[in-house]
């Protein structure tokens, strides 16, 4: 399996008025391909930051990331953006979808900020709301949407470009249990289909039991050695879908 | 397209601040079209009444206008016949009038009043300038030579002098010679300027009587009318250089009512105006502020999908640019609409200072004043937008996401 995002000895502070709060101590991590990680640990434990470094809108103050094989520490602002836009997608624990944009606009978007032709757009629109069984529900606004009907829109959202890797911060975090089920669920099949990598930062067990590794972080430090969740055979599977 | 879609989706996101935002820029733009077309009017009816008056240009004496005469008519035109001739070949000349003005005392025996005459070709300035007679007849050249010569007096003159239809009055000034003359006169018309200095001292008659009482063939000016305004500065350059020894004005030179009323309301206007796109620039960017302030997890939403600055930017814009259109298309419909209400409901203004009459409130329609008022109050929109949005735009990514 290849490796996606490298991290090394990386390192954040963060200054709140006299208090120096370190987020990150040195964390060094390493993300295969296809993979489907949890990151938990208690609140402040740096989880957030964490994902927030790997998903290019949060920067370090020390250490080395290397996504795909590039460094990304070296790069311009408006670069790390083009990757963003290309290459990453985001699922937010409150969805954060545009309210003045249908389901289906909602999902456009990332597509209409690469460029791509309509007729492309649409087609690919069109398939990832079978996918996500919205099909019935595109022309709506997201305040018309069920929680669960909008996690699922935001998830298609950070899916329809096919992005190499996908940020989730808590995305199940306000559903009920079947629902999150259903999304966690959605996830590992979505992400099985196009191959993209997953770290999601969570609380919820239901979640962390059905990633393919979990990584517990405690006061800016990856605690012990990666849990592996999965069986091999299945990461060989999908690292090669 | 879409882009302009979703910037409209998000206007009527907050319809009731939305709709006073485009309140406000609807009447800054009617109140600008509105100001500025009734300062349009104003200049217009002024200068019509400075070029009727004067004409487009003035030809006299070289020393006419800055020298002091020591005798009458010192500064006069004697060869002003040819001269007349010459610039009547013109193209652009429909007519040219030439007039004397003279000062001296008028009599009826009992009473003397001091008077500014300006003797005239009556036939000729009676196809030009439109002039209130308010009894009796305009001028003519055409008379018995037994009779007294026409005089027309202003209102205030005529009542001062006791004078009527008919009454006999004797003009009293100096020849070109220094000598003192008089002559006989006849009223033939009262009538009124809208000025009382004028109506009190002000009285018309032919060139001939005045070259009479003046002893002199001489006129004082010869006056261009041309066919169109605009080509006044055209006519005065050939005219410079055709009459190089001769006085040459313009009739903006002499229009000196006009230009202190432009000057004057320039800049009451202006200074109007500069207010108005103040509270719109401050009620837009009060909009735009709160709107940046609202979606700041939006933005960074946007942001962290891959969205560059320029592009959130641009959103923005697309906002304050449907903000401003709508505004401003609502603003020229209302002034269109008070446009046509004022010119049929005769609303008349009272009489400005120095003057007795009045005239209609009137505004004038300019397609460039609409056009260069809503070009404006847009680029205020999206220049408020701007500087409102990029403080949003700059907030990290982290932290927008973050924002409560």
């Amino acid at each position: 399996m290849d490796t996606l995002i490298s991290l090394r000895s990386i390192s954040k502070t963060y200054h709140l008025g006299k208090t120096i709060v370190p987020a990150l101590q040195q964390v060094s991590l390493d993300v295969g391909a296809s993979e489907l990680v949890a990151l938990s640990g208690p609140s402040g434990s740096g989880k957030s930051t964490l994902l927030n470094t790997c998903g290019l809108i949060d920067t370090p103050d020390e250490g080395e990331y290397t996504l795909a094989g590039e460094s990304m520490l070296s790069r311009t602002s408006k670069e790390l953006t083009l990757v963003r836009r290309n290459k990453i997608g985001f699922v937010f624990q409150s969805f954060n979808l545009i309210p003045v944009m249908t389901a289906y606009e909602n999902i456009e978007y990332p597509l209409m900020l690469t460029g791509m032709p309509e007729t492309e757009r649409k087609k690919r629109v069109n398939e990832i709301l079978e996918q996500v069984d919205l099909t019935q529900h595109q022309h709506q606004l997201p305040d018309q949407l069920s929680g669960g009907q909008r996690q699922r829109v935001a998830m298609a959202r950070a899916l329809v470009k096919q992005p190499m890797l996908v940020i989730a911060d808590e995305p199940t975090a306000n559903l009920d249990t079947q629902t999150a089920t259903n999304i966690i669920d959605l996830m590992k099949e979505l992400g099985r289909r196009y191959g993209t990598t997953f770290l999601i930062a969570t609380h919820d067990q239901r979640m962390t039991e059905r990633c393919d590794r979990k990584i517990i972080l405690i006061d800016g430090k990856i605690n012990t050695n990666d849990i592996q969740l999965s069986n091999n055979a299945e990461l060989e599977m999908r690292g090669n879908a | 397209m879409k882009w302009l879609l979703f910037a409209f989706k998000n206007v009527l996101r907050n319809r009731r601040r939305s709709l006073i935002t485009i309140i406000i820029t609807a009447i800054g733009s009617s109140a600008i079209l509105i100001g500025g077309g009734f300062a349009l009017f104003t200049y217009e009816g002024l200068k019509e009444g400075a070029t009727q008056g004067s004409g487009h240009l003035v030809i006299a004496h070289k020393e006419y206008y800055s020298g002091v005469e020591e005798n009458a008519m010192q500064y006069g035109l004697s060869d002003w016949q040819d001269l007349k001739q010459r610039m009547e070949q013109d193209e652009h000349v429909k007519r040219v009038l030439p007039r004397i003005q003279l000062s001296g005392l008028v009599s009826n025996g009992d009473r003397t009043n001091i008077f500014i005459a300006q003797a005239v070709d009556p036939e000729g300035e009676a196809k030009t300038r439109e002039i209130v007679v308010d009894k009796g007849e305009w001028l003519s050249s055409k008379q018995a030579e037994n009779e007294d010569a026409q005089v027309l007096l202003g209102k205030d003159l005529a009542r001062n002098m006791k004078a009527d239809i008919g009454t006999s009055l004797t003009l009293l000034s100096t020849t070109a010679d220094g000598a003192l003359n008089g002559i006989d006169v006849t009223v033939h018309g009262i009538f009124s300027t809208g000025v009382p200095d004028m109506d009190e001292r002000m009285l018309f008659i032919t060139i001939p009587t005045a070259q009479a009482l003046m002893d002199s063939q001489k006129v004082s000016t010869l006056h261009a009318y041309l066919d169109n305004t605009d080509g006044t500065d055209i006519v005065a350059e050939k005219f410079h250089l055709q009459f190089p020894d001769n006085a040459l004005k313009k009739w903006e030179e002499l229009a000196f009512y006009y230009v202190g009323v432009v000057n004057l309301y320039n800049r009451l206007f202006g200074v109007l105006g500069l207010i108005i796109i103040i509270i719109v620039f401050f009620s837009v960017s009060n909009t735009m502020s709160m709107v940046v302030r609202e979606r700041t997890r939006e933005i960074g939403t946007l942001a962290a999908m891959g969205t560059l600055p320029r592009e959130i930017l641009r959103n923005f814009v697309l906002e304050a640019l449907v903000i401003g259109i709508v505004g401003s298309v609502i603003g020229m419909a209302v002034a269109g609409g008070l446009i046509v209400f004022l010119e049929n409901a005769g609303i008349m203004m009272p009489p400005p200072p120095g003057r007795n009459v009045g005239y209609p409130l009137l505004v004038y329609f300019s397609g460039q004043l609409f056009l260069m008022t809503t070009i404006i109050l847009i680029m205020v929109c999206v220049i408020s937008a701007l500087l409102a949005a990029r403080k949003g735009i700059r907030q990290p990514i982290v932290e927008a996401l973050a924002h409560v």
